[in-house]
């Protein structure tokens, strides 16, 4: 039995097309679920009961239920209801509520962690409320809960594979097609896991040099 | 045989080196942090090293027990070589180390702390090794704080139990790395209380500290160490009040002028 | 909403329910045990394995678990041994959660003042004495809210197992949708709380000991 490379060079475009796929996917669900897991951790800081109610059921709901599910839900139970999204979209939704509630507590821990010592200075100084949010605590937060996010876009990209199911042809997807066309189980998943292990990696990477350019370490006189 | 390995034979009297240290050199990187450092301990004995921060006093503490690698020299405990890094589970029964930091085990209580290595390494039966902890808790005087947890016991208090700790190993040679440079000023005497009481009973010891009053009462002999490097050494009587070099002389300035 | 089919089917529901409880048990004990022993061998910086051991993390925690079920699911007939769903299941989830645990034990062990290990040596203890009375113990408490976080994952993971043919309660679910497609907004719902009811006070515990391991790192 030796190994033949060969049909897996033949169909690397394709390949490439699904990581193509996989990357959209990704970052349009990693952006979809910033600004809904900003919104929820706020929520859940609320001084009014009904929203911190909904934003909890939301963030409770989503994080214990299997993200499968959660798509399966939207792509196939939702049109009982009317709601036909297309596989992509479904996928995409599905995946931004999910991240989202996970990334919703990291943002709500982020802010949590700030020391209330900074709020009471913001405060002696004459500040707002809505100044102290945005020039005190938020960039503290931020500075807190950026490695999480960081994790959070990792869990993303490997989420992605989940619309493989529901036949997007993303990288997982299309690796299973490659397979079942060529039979080089070996080599294509091979491959393929290389392909995920350089994007899972080159993408933290990127955002920890992003980090480490835009949101320094405090320096301590 | 040579001087070492007369020294290696871990001779017969009652007097003899306990701890030889051979023209040991250590870097940290591209900085020398030991620079043919020699000196010789016997046993009974109280020697004191004194010396400006990075002068390398605690690394030399700490490669005595092997914690720390060297690059040149040898080292030898009761006859056994450290520098070769053999047996230094071996080394290490002979030697009481305490730290700066205390490092007492959080997750135990006083008493465990003292009975686990006599357990583990002495292979002491649980009511032996309970027995011996309880009096020498006592010996330190916090024989009723036995079965509380460090975080429940001051800076003083965990630093006794962390001389305890060291004691029920019954070493031959105590190592004291600047052990109340973290103690709150009140709580430093307690300690030091300790040691002088081990002195007095006869306890080998070599004590990196800052405490200038102790080191005259107590050490048979005063070291200058700065820079890597042994400037000079004699009884505290000569050091403190004529020291030859003059940078022993700028320290002492400036230190007993706190 | 169409309980009466939910009703009919509880039987093989429950069943299914055993079997994922069963599955993701086998995953967090069988996961737990390698990502212990993978991350004392990388903490003792053991040579040659230690970074071996690097790789299968990477591609454990850099790979989608889907792909890791295919890969082994296709790949052990490739090379001639036989798999049926389950093996290939249980395989794929034990690798997978034996790397995400050897990273959460690794920042654990690494979370333990190097003081402490100093301490343990001049006392003269060996190197798995120390380990087993002062590291591991104190690494525990640091490490125990994100390792129930994961087990809680990998539970929900499980779910994932249906794609390969095991039959999990994913799997029982899109049976019984199949045969009743009208219901099949009442078999997911029904499916989610199943799950919920074993995440959620999970979730709650793993809140409960994380405020206590924060707790405790206030020296």
């Amino acid at each position: 039995m030796i190994l033949d490379w060969n049909s897996v060079w033949s169909n690397l475009g394709m390949l490439v097309d699904g990581l193509g796929v996989t990357v959209q996917i990704s970052i349009l669900s990693f952006l979809g679920a910033l600004p809904l897991s900003l919104v929820a951790a706020l929520s859940r800081r609320s001084r009014w009961i009904p929203i911190r109610l909904v934003a909890a059921t939301y963030v409770e709901i989503f994080r214990n239920t299997p993200a499968l599910v959660q798509m399966f839900f939207i792509f196939f139970a939702l049109p009982s209801f009317g709601i036909r999204l297309d596989a992509i979209v479904a996928g995409v939704v599905a995946l931004a509520l999910n991240i989202g509630a996970y990334m919703s507590e990291a943002m709500r821990a982020g802010i949590q962690s700030v020391p209330n010592g900074q709020i009471e200075a913001a405060a002696s100084l004459g500040l707002n409320g809505r100044q102290t949010f945005t020039r005190v605590v938020f960039p503290q937060a931020l500075r807190n809960v950026y490695p999480a996010i960081v994790n959070l876009l990792v869990a993303t990209i490997l989420a992605s594979s989940l619309l493989s199911t529901i036949a997007v042809p993303e990288l997982t997807g299309t690796a299973t097609v490659i397979n079942s066309r060529t039979l080089r189980t070996f080599e294509v998943f091979a491959v393929v896991t290389v392909m995920y292990v350089v994007l899972t990696n080159t993408a933290s990477s990127l955002l920890d040099l992003l980090g480490r350019f835009f949101l320094p370490k405090e320096r301590y006189a | 045989m040579t001087e070492l390995e007369g020294d290696r034979a871990g001779s017969n009297g009652a007097n003899r080196d306990i701890v030889v240290v051979s023209h040991v050199y250590k870097k940290f990187g591209a900085t020398a942090v030991l620079r043919d450092v020699s000196m010789r301990v016997c046993t009974g004995e109280v020697v004191v090293i004194i010396g400006p921060s990075g002068s390398g006093k605690s690394t030399l503490l700490r490669s005595v027990n092997g914690l720390e690698r060297i690059d040149a020299g040898e080292i030898w405990v009761d006859g056994i070589p450290v520098h070769r890094r053999k047996n230094l589970r071996q080394v290490r029964t002979r030697l009481g180390m305490i730290f700066q930091q205390f490092n007492l085990f959080p997750h135990l209580t006083a008493l465990d702390n003292l009975t686990l290595a006599p357990n583990l390494v002495l292979k002491h039966s649980r009511t032996e090794a309970n027995e011996e902890a309880m009096a020498l808790l006592d010996r330190v005087g916090l024989k009723d704080k036995a079965r509380a947890y460090p975080g429940q016991l001051s800076g003083g208090q965990q630093q006794r139990v962390a001389i305890a700790r060291a004691l029920a190993m019954k070493p031959a040679v105590m190592l004291f790395d600047e052990v109340t440079s973290a103690l709150d000023p009140e709580l430093v005497g307690e300690v030091l209380n300790v040691m002088r009481g081990l002195a007095r009973d006869g306890m080998t010891m070599v004590v990196v500290t800052h405490e200038m009053a102790f080191a005259r009462d107590v050490a048979d002999r005063v070291v200058f160490m700065d820079a890597g490097v042994f400037v000079e050494e004699g009884p505290p009587g000569t050091i403190f009040t004529s020291p030859a070099d003059p940078r022993t002389k700028q320290f002492l300035r400036r230190v007993l002028e706190k | 909403m169409d309980w009466p089919v939910v009703w009919e089917s509880r039987g093989i529901l429950l069943h299914g329910f055993a079997v994922t409880l069963e599955l993701s048990a086998i995953a967090i004990v069988g996961g737990g045990i390698v990502g212990l022993v993978v991350a004392v061998i990388r903490f003792a910086r053991v040579p040659v394995v230690g970074p071996i051991l690097r790789v299968y993390i990477n591609i454990g925690r850099g790979t989608p678990l889907l792909m890791q079920l295919f890969f082994i699911f296709f790949g052990f007939p490739y090379f001639g041994i036989n798999i049926d769903a389950f093996a290939a299941a249980v395989i794929a989830l034990v690798a997978y959660t034996g790397a995400y645990v050897a990273e959460i034990v690794r920042s654990g062990l690494e979370s333990v003042h190097r003081g402490q290990r100093d301490a343990a040596l001049s006392l003269g203890l060996s190197f798995p004495q120390m380990m087993r009375r002062v590291v591991i113990p104190q690494a525990g408490i640091v490490a125990l809210p994100p390792l129930v976080g994961l087990f809680i994952g990998v539970i929900k993971d499980t779910s994932l197992t249906t794609i390969i043919g095991y039959n999990e309660l994913m799997n029982v679910s899109q049976s019984i949708v199949a045969r009743a497609p009208n219901a099949i907004f009442t078999v997911y719902v029904v499916l989610a709380a199943l799950y919920f009811i074993v995440c959620y006070p999970l979730s709650l515990l793993a809140s409960r000991l994380e405020r206590r391991a924060l707790v405790g790192q206030q020296r």
